[in-house]
């Protein structure tokens, strides 16, 4: 009899301490990425954790986790409760689902308002589509536009075909998208970009980067030509569990999504100035941008809108394409 | 009752690890060189073909430890055959073994959770290949490690059973990760330091680490799972295999006894000649691989035969090559030197300028000291002979032309993986084909288990320990590493010498690409705070993970000679201590005394 009510004791006594503790424990977030710590973009992320600790008041804590091979490897950790929250660029993104490929058709998008325009307009798809995979969408990144840097200048899209292009490995689809387009795709890792292009005999003489990433790995000094055509906006997402989620109060929740909002703001403004300051950099020590006259970029852009249908229905959900493709027109009927 | 089992389930099973092994070699060799083909003649290629390959590597490294273990070749600590022979020496290997299979089980546990996820999740290569598929290898391999650690440990099938029993109660706990949230952890990493000085695998050690840092904040086993499935199928790493291969098809035949004869004719007329070629033929051959272990697996076998033929002692030899396969690293065009300057943010260029008189001092300190062995054994010299020297290039012209070979693909624009695939195949035609030292299947097949051993034996560790440093970060240890520095430490002479044992500790226990890209964040800024040049730290950072590469009792180079060389960790430290001292001294003059990077580079600044 002692011994039943001391059991009993001891569960309900160990019960209260737990919902003790529990009530006082913050809902850790920890969020992996691939991007180094020093980022800009990693400081943003990090001052919106600081402002989700303040605006829950301490419910809810976030990490930024130091960089991880892969976003391959976020996903799995997110996937196995090894991390409640990933910052993915698009490719990352695809991998979860192939509808974000829809945000990184080659030359598809003009300008910045535009790109913005129709982000927005998808979001609700495309969120949509995250839940269906047990995600939760908090944020938008932008890291600045994806431009092509070549060892001889590039001015037609016959001029992009003939050049061996650099291509991530590991994307198949991709290689086989810019193969049956007449393109010579090279898939290689990012870190041989430099020793590549740099070799008179290397496998690569063009390839599509952010302009950081040229600056940093200093491969502009060999492929020292960049096409004023913007190839494509690098987004990315903060994306959490939809487990980690659930555990945040109704409240929490928009509190969260209120600060994430205002990180979203400040990281798609200060794209343009960052990728201009280093363009302008890249500039005072030997880049030239090909800059294209009006019928030449007309008539690359073209040649552009052809290649990106032959997206449809294989690299892009058809219905995600077809939803880009009428929310950018309609912007641009807007803007005529 | 003794553990006479029937044997065709075993010989089957042994046929079945070849069979899965080679076929991944031969994958791992072919593709790179198909894909090089096809996209440079015919602007085509094969699809996912970098992915296949790596998983490949990933399946050649984990079925290799397979077979490592049951030959009883998992690289453990040497401390286990100090205990005097009977009783307590059966209790210690017991008692290892069991920890071993323990952790090998747990890991299975969390192997079988990234499978379950991945079949709901993961996607697919290409050709309809899923992911999946070549992790089912985890699960697999690690029961079977875990089995046989078991098997070997106990020769009764009543212990045997006991020590499964253990072992799978253990691991049921694995599966509840909470009952070790907060929990202290130090009882347990006591737990897993005493078994490995009883004799357990330095791979169940690291991962036994990784494990119980990851039970600790409440994760599951399947995250130090992911941290090796990242190591094993990192872009750079099936060149360990295949210049692994390379060199045990060099070693099949008489290349040693050619190379030798080119050495002696070149370089017998100055004192320590062959040895002082060892140090510059390794610096030569990492700087263009990058990695430091590789240098010994490929260079090992030909140049350990050749020294000691020479005269040299063995021990010398033993050191000289375990030390030399560190050098290089400094020069250009070093892959954890460029990938420096991308972390830190430091032109190349200056780096390469910077580590020039550095890289050239560490070479000297190790050249010198093979000088110092010609002159101290007194090894007889021999006058220069032009005859000689010509045959002797003629006979061995097919060894010689395999750094050739390497370096001419790298600079034809090779990748690292494309070059030793070519190495591999290389090596394969001239010993098939041209000195037909390997004449039949079984010849070929006999080579290949000897190197997927080996190389699995590095890869498991290699693996592992990269879940190690996951758990090590995820666990925050970095950054309070940091901060507290920046609170604590306000002299910066203190600050390089915390550096020196950071970074050497950081060598020996991580791979110098993951070090680069975990410590250089944390360490520039404190660095910039104390006034510290960016390039300075840059090649203090490459020096210093030269020297962790050597530091007992996990640094790479030292279990990666243990394996070629067939000797204990220990003894290889013991050979090795001259030299790490020596190249210890190099370390400190090029930490303390800037002007060895700074002042070359003032002047082409």
């Amino acid at each position: 009899m002692f011994r039943k009510a001391s059991v009993r004791w001891v569960v309900v006594l160990a019960l209260a301490a737990s919902a003790a503790v529990s009530a006082q424990a913050p809902q850790v977030i920890r969020m992996g990425s691939v991007v180094p710590e020093a980022s800009p973009w990693i400081a943003a992320l990090k001052s919106m954790g600081q402002a989700w600790a303040a605006a829950t008041a301490k419910r809810v804590a976030f990490r930024s986790m130091p960089p991880n091979p892969s976003e391959t490897s976020v996903i799995q950790r997110m996937g196995t409760d090894g991390l409640e929250a990933g910052a993915l660029s698009v490719v990352g993104l695809a991998e979860i689902d192939p509808a974000f490929n829809a945000l990184a058709i080659p030359f598809f998008f003009e300008s910045d308002a535009e790109f913005a325009h129709v982000l927005e307009k998808l979001t609700p798809m495309l969120t949509q589509r995250l839940a269906a995979k047990h995600y939760q969408l908090v944020l938008w990144g932008h890291g600045g536009w994806v431009q092509v840097f070549s060892k001889q200048p590039i001015r037609t899209m016959a001029d992009l075909q003939k050049a061996k292009l650099f291509t991530s490995e590991g994307s198949p689809d991709t290689v086989r998208w810019y193969t049956s387009n007449g393109f010579h795709p090279v898939p290689l890792a990012i870190g041989e970009i430099p020793k590549q292009l740099k070799l008179p005999t290397g496998a690569i003489d063009a390839t599509p980067a952010v302009a950081p990433l040229a600056l940093a790995m200093q491969f502009y000094k060999d492929a020292k030509y960049m096409l004023d055509v913007r190839v494509a906006p690098l987004v990315a997402g903060v994306v959490m569990t939809e487990s980690a989620w659930a555990k945040v109060s109704p409240e929490d929740r928009t509190s969260m999504l209120g600060a994430a909002k205002e990180t979203q703001q400040k990281l798609f403004s200060q794209a343009p100035t960052l990728d201009a300051s280093h363009i302008k950099e890249m500039q005072a020590s030997g880049l030239q941008v090909i800059k294209l006259d009006g019928p030449a970029a007309a008539q690359f852009r073209a040649a552009a809108e052809k290649l990106g249908t032959t997206q449809r229905g294989s690299i892009i959900p058809a219905d995600a394409y077809d939803a880009v493709l009428r929310e950018r027109d309609a912007y641009r009927k807007t803007r005529k | 009752m003794t553990a006479d089992a029937p044997r065709w389930p075993r010989v089957a099973l042994t046929r079945a690890e070849v069979f899965i092994a080679t076929v991944a070699v031969f994958g791992v060799i072919l593709l790179p060189l198909s894909e090089v083909v096809l996209r440079r003649l015919f602007s085509t290629g094969i699809d996912g073909e970098a992915t296949f390959a790596a998983h490949f590597t990933l399946l050649v490294g984990l079925v290799g430890a397979a077979i490592a273990a049951r030959d009883g070749k998992l690289l453990a600590l040497a401390t286990g055959t100090l205990i005097p022979e009977g009783r307590w020496r059966t209790l210690a290997a017991v008692s290892a073994a069991l920890v071993g299979a323990l952790v090998s089980a747990i890991l299975l546990v969390g192997g079988v959770g990234l499978v379950r996820n991945q079949v709901e999740n993961g996607g697919v290569i290409a050709y309809g290949i899923p992911y999946w598929w070549f992790y089912l290898a985890f699960p697999i391999v690690f029961g079977l490690i875990a089995a046989r650690l078991i098997w070997r440990a106990w020769p009764a099938w009543k212990g045997r059973l006991l020590m499964a029993a253990v072992v799978a109660a253990g691991a049921w706990f694995a599966t509840r990760p909470d009952m070790f949230l907060d929990a202290s952890t130090w009882p347990w990493l006591l737990l897993l330091v005493g078994a490995a000085a009883l004799g357990m695998p330095i791979f169940a050690l690291l991962g036994g680490a990784a494990l119980i840092i990851y039970f600790s904040n409440g994760d599951n086993p399947i995250q130090a799972v992911i941290g090796a499935l990242d190591q094993l199928k990192s872009s750079d790493l099936p060149a360990i295999p295949l210049f692994t291969i390379a060199g045990f098809l060099l070693a099949e035949g008489r290349s040693a006894e050619r190379l030798l004869r080119f050495f002696r004719a070149f370089f017998g007329w100055m004192p320590g000649g062959t040895a002082v070629v060892t140090a510059v033929f390794c610096a030569f051959f990492t700087l263009f691989t990058g990695g430091s272990g590789v240098t010994i697996l490929a260079l090992g076998g030909l140049l350990l035969p050749a020294l000691l033929a020479d005269g040299y002692r063995e021990r010398f030899s033993l050191g000289m090559l375990t030390a030399a396969g560190s050098l290089g690293l400094l020069f250009p065009p070093s892959l954890p030197l460029i990938l420096y300057g991308i972390v830190a943010e430091v032109p190349i260029a200056d780096l390469f300028i910077g580590g020039f008189l550095p890289g050239v001092l560490m070479l000297g300190a190790l050249m010198g000291m093979g000088v110092r062995e010609g002159i101290v054994s007194g090894r007889p010299r021999q006058r220069f002979a032009f005859g000689e020297a010509a045959a002797s290039i003629w006979v061995a012209k097919w060894e010689l032309l395999l750094p050739v070979v390497i370096l001419g693909s790298l600079l034809l624009g090779a990748t690292t993986v494309q070059s030793s695939a070519l190495a591999a195949l290389f090596a394969f035609i001239v010993q098939r084909f041209i000195h037909r030292s390997v004449t039949s299947l079984a010849d070929l097949l006999v080579v290949m288990t000897k190197s997927i051993a080996l190389v699995g034996g590095i890869l498991i560790i290699l693996s592992v320990a990269r879940g190690f440093t996951d758990a090590l970060i995820f666990a925050d240890l970095p950054q309070q590493l940091a901060a507290w520095t920046t609170e604590n430490v306000k002299s910066p002479w203190v600050f390089l010498l915390g550096l020196n044992v950071v970074l050497i500790v950081a060598g020996a226990i991580m791979d110098i690409f993951s070090a680069v890209i975990i410590v250089v964040p944390l360490i520039v800024p404190i660095a910039m705070h104390f006034g510290i040049d960016p390039v300075h730290l840059g090649v203090i950072f490459i020096a210093n993970s030269e020297l962790g590469y050597l530091t007992p009792p996990v640094g790479e180079n030292l279990f990666v000679a243990s394996y070629r060389f067939n000797k204990p960790i220990l003894e290889l430290a013991r050979a090795m201590l001259p030299m790490y001292f020596i190249l210890l001294i190099g370390v400190l003059l090029i930490t303390y005394w800037p002007w060895l990077t700074t002042g070359v580079l003032a002047f082409f600044r």
